[in-house]
């Protein structure tokens, strides 16, 4: 009645017997290992080490200059450094505040159920598949110092008598930047706080009805802090990406005018590719990247393991 | 619960304020597209072209090698995203399956590399890539896009893998396969939902790069990427607003329609990882 | 099929010791539960069994042939999981012919015993349905008919019946036991549930924190626990246990003293176990009178629960207890405030030393 006992594996190598079960899991892992040291790990040890040499263009493989920090001195005495901090500062604040609350309130709004909910809810989230150099081009264009759409609609509705001169103002270009950001940003948020919005179980709206709480305490005795930690990890994230963002500042105004847009990021690039000074850049980059460590960890503190 | 009518009109006002707010800009891009010069370079602006001109996309698309682009960044996407699938769906499993000594620091190093800005990491791999003869070439964009997309997707990889109960492989195994028997034939299986949905994203992630394709093939026209390829028609004094309007409409069309058709997919895959 | 030699098995997990020296001779044909509360390593004995798990140390033979370290699918046994663990993707026929398919089996082979084993498990009309169209009892059928197609020397079943609803569960229990009679294939059986361990073995093994507490048929179980553990855990509703204070032979419960039955030269603290059917309404040789806290009517039976000096909490129920329990038939009205006369034959009484919990 039994079923002929297959013949014992000859494989020497059986990763099906109980002892040997786990190394399936390092074998598993290891391309990923391997790949990630290859191009993550250690180019950033790279950059690491480049940013204390005095190097302007290096040579893979070539005699490395003597260890120096004289790359971070310039840093911190330099101007530059100083007010790129203060752009990144005032550029992460107002996008992500900006991010925050434009795609809280469309997550709130399509929240609710309506004929066409659908349709709306795709149409608000579709500057995010607008890629950010397309979304330069068109805010480039309404931000056009002659002709543009907002110069004309600011004149219009009393804010100013002539064209504002977006690209050779340092206030304008720094909101012209931080608009067409925000408009790139907040679908990512608007998305992610409609997702946690529907996992707010309807029986606890139910039970707060029964209560007696109206609206706007329902709204913040139960949507906000169920919402608190999509919104925290959303929150960190926009904030990243502020730090991080190249495409849309330096296509929109190249960091100017006067760097009044240029953000760390767009610093540690032109470090290298416009000053040709790649041991600067990397000192740059590295710092940008520490800053960028503490503030996520300050800002999420013992709960950073719910980015991942 | 009911509401009434003044309710009902706030709240359709609302919505359809905001998605004409939001999607104005898209509406601009056609309508920029569509104008002649001399109504681009008149103010007030007029809200639709007197005489739109249709023939720009056809004048476009033979003017500049929009298809040449496109395919450019076809290539580099389907490149690094092939390769960081293979390696990604292998450790999201592993680290979904198997508790290893050293969980904790691939958590680390996961956050870490959300945080690491291209411009930091451009810098050492344009050296590497100079070492190597690479720059010009498409290559360097695959490994470039793949440093974006493997922590993200091993990430949400395993987010995935975590829903699939593991007395799935259980039972295969007692069926008699080899555990990697059990992850092919069971679990992948299962798992292409969210397969799928994490390569869409990878393909957005790859084909949003900007930084890496100007830095490293800005001398090869012949690889230039769609977001190269348009700032490229951004000129030195002048720029043709509708004609670079026109191809910025071909460009924008590929991730608009993924987004449009795929939504459930890439959406499901962004908040399925995120909300654990 | 064939019998099964668990030799000394034990397992850790680095400094946490979750099964200790587990020994246990499985004849041929028998249909063994193990039974223990949660944690008590009884999963862990049985994944160890099937090959998901590494022993730390320790043997398994299945018939002649050593497995300890085989592969799963190579020890010619049979698993039927808690959550079914179908294959979504497949159909039911493709479920069912899994195994068969993996070991390279023809089709026609196939086809035939899979026909075979969806008559016997009366799933035929589901074959060609995917398992999320099914409902919690076809697909534990299903789950069956997988795991008797391959014909193997054992099957091993980790808490099948768990997450069907308790009507489900009592036809279900009926249905293996008569899967069991007819194909007889040596079975071990994990369960949180004493009911499903008293119903469906021949013999019972319960566990308590990775230690077995009593290898025995069930009826022994029943009328002979071995410890405290064991009398509290058979049985619905529990063993009643008083603490008392054994002196020459006699102990003080119910405010009267008695000599017990069993001559032991044991002296100082005890605890004492009544099983609660024990007790009668009115004559016996020994009665006492109580004010009942609740009656519970079920009917023909009802459940008098009552306080007592020296009522001790069975381990594990803190919090659950309302007291001891008698359960006494009668029908009709039993008036809740007065006072009851219980009574019980102390020969029917246990004694269990208070500090090892061990059975004097």
């Amino acid at each position: 009645m039994t079923d002929t006992v297959q013949p014992e594996r000859r494989k020497f190598f059986d990763l099906a017997r109980p002892s040997r079960q786990h190394l399936l899991g390092y074998i598993l892992i290891a391309p990923a290992v391997l790949m990630v040291a290859a191009i993550i790990v250690w180019p950033l040890v790279l950059a690491i080490d480049l940013s204390f040499q005095q190097v302007k263009i290096p040579r893979l493989g070539g005699a490395s200059r003597p260890f120096s920090i004289s790359n971070y001195v310039w840093l911190f005495s330099s101007p530059e450094f100083w007010l790129a901090c203060w752009v990144t500062l005032k550029l992460v604040i107002v996008v992500t505040v900006g991010s925050v609350a434009v795609g809280l309130s469309t997550a709130l709004l399509v929240n609710n159920r309506f004929k066409g909910r659908t349709a709306a809810r795709l149409g608000m989230a579709l500057p995010w598949a607008v890629p950010e150099i397309i979304a330069v081009v068109i805010f480039a264009w309404m931000f056009d110092t002659s002709f543009g759409l907002f110069g004309w609609l600011a004149i219009q509705l009393g804010f100013t008598d002539q064209m504002i001169p977006w690209v050779s103002s340092s206030t304008a270009a720094f909101w012209a930047v931080a608009i067409t950001m925000v408009w790139k940003g907040f679908p990512f948020v608007s998305i992610m706080c409609l997702a946690g919005l529907q996992s707010i179980p309807a029986d606890y709206y139910a039970a707060a009805k029964v209560d007696g709480a109206g609206v706007w305490q329902r709204f913040r005795w139960i949507t906000m802090p169920l919402l608190m930690p999509v919104l925290g990890v959303t929150l960190v994230l926009t904030l990243l990406w502020v730090f991080r963002d190249f495409s849309i500042i330096k296509v929109l105004t190249g960091g100017g005018p006067l760097r009044s847009t240029q953000t760390l990021s767009i610093m540690t690039y032109d470090q290298a590719f416009q000053y040709h000074n790649f041991g600067r850049a990397a000192a740059v980059g590295v710092l940008t990247l520490v800053i960028c460590i503490i503030a996520s960890l300050l800002m999420l503190g013992r709960r950073s393991k719910s980015i991942y | 619960m009911r509401r009434t009518f003044a309710q009902s009109l706030a709240l359709y006002a609302t919505v359809a304020f905001t998605l004409i707010m939001i999607l104005f800009p898209v509406y601009w891009l056609l309508v920029t597209a569509l104008s002649t010069t001399d109504e681009l370079y008149r103010l007030p602006p007029t809200f639709w072209p007197n005489d739109p001109q249709w023939d720009i996309f056809a004048r476009v698309w033979a003017a500049k090698p929009i298809l040449m682009w496109l395919w450019n960044s076809m290539l580099a996407a389907v490149g690094s995203v092939a390769l960081s699938m293979l390696v990604s769906v292998s450790a999201g499993y592993a680290l979904s399956r198997y508790s290893m000594r050293g969980g904790a620091t691939m958590g680390m190093f996961v956050l870490t590399a959300k945080m690491l800005p291209a411009t930091l990491l451009v810098i050492p791999l344009f050296s590497i890539f100079s070492s190597f003869g690479l720059i010009g070439s498409l290559w360097t964009l695959v490994l470039a896009h793949s440093t974006m997309i493997i922590p993200f997707a091993t990430w949400m990889l395993k987010g995935y893998f975590d829903t699939i109960p593991k007395e799935l492989e259980q039972a295969a195994m007692v069926d008699g396969c080899s555990p990697i028997g059990a992850m092919i034939r069971v679990v992948l299986p299962i798992a292409t939902p969210g397969l799928a949905a994490t390569a869409l994203y990878a393909f957005v992630l790859s084909w949003a790069d900007y930084a890496y394709a100007r830095t490293f093939l800005v001398n090869s026209p012949d690889n230039w990427t769609a977001n190269l390829g348009i700032t490229t028609m951004q000129g030195e004094y002048v720029t043709y607003w509708n004609d670079i309007s026109a191809a910025s409409v071909f460009i924008a069309l590929p991730i608009i329609a993924i987004y449009l058709f795929l939504e459930r997919y890439l959406v499901g895959g962004l908040t399925a990882g995120a909300e654990k | 099929m064939a019998n099964i030699s668990i030799r000394n098995v034990s397992k850790s997990y680095g400094a946490l010791n979750v099964l200790r020296p587990f020994s246990l001779e499985i004849e041929d044909g028998e249909f063994v539960v193990l039974v223990g509360p949660s944690g008590c390593g009884k999963s862990t004995m049985l994944k160890i069994l099937a090959g998901l798990e590494p022993a730390s140390e320790g043997e398994i033979f299945i018939g002649d042939r050593e497995v300890t370290d085989l592969a799963p699918g190579d020890r010619d046994i049979a698993m039927v999981f808690q959550n079914y663990a179908l294959y979504p993707h497949l159909t039911v026929r493709q479920n069912i012919g899994f195994g068969l398919k993996m070991r390279g089996t023809d089709k026609t082979e196939i086809d035939r015993r899979v026909d075979d084993a969806a008559r016997i498990l009366e799933v035929t009309p589901y074959l060609d349905r995917k398992p999320k169209e099914l409902s919690g009892g076809q697909r534990q059928r299903v789950a069956l008919g997988r795991a008797i197609v391959r014909q193997p020397q054992a099957f091993l079943m980790d808490e099948p019946l768990s997450n069907l609803d308790a009507k489900l569960r009592v036809h279900m229990r009926a249905e293996i036991g008569a899967l069991h009679k007819r194909i007889g294939v040596t079975t071990v059986y994990v369960t949180h549930d004493q009911v499903e361990a008293m119903t469906m073995a021949d013999r019972v093994v319960i566990m308590q924190g990775g230690i077995i507490q009593q290898i025995a048929a069930p009826d022994e179980l029943f009328n002979n626990p071995a410890n405290l553990f064991v009398a509290g855990f058979i049985g619905s509703p529990g063993m009643n246990f008083l603490n008392a204070e054994l002196r020459d032979g006699t102990v003080t419960v119910f405010g009267q003293q008695m000599a017990l039955p069993r001559a032991t030269s044991h002296q100082g603290a005890v605890v004492i176990g009544l099983r609660p059917e024990h007790l009668v309404l009115g004559d016996a040789p020994v009665t006492f009178s109580v004010r009942p806290t609740l009656i519970e009517s079920l009917g023909s039976e009802k459940y008098v629960y009552f306080n007592v000096e020296g009522a001790r909490i069975a381990d594990g129920e803190e919090g659950k207890s309302k007291g001891l329990i008698a359960r006494v038939s009668h029908t009709g009205n039993l008036p809740r405030d007065e006072d009851i006369r219980l009574g019980f034959d102390p020969d029917q009484l246990y004694l269990f030393d208070a500090k090892t919990g061990g059975r004097l």
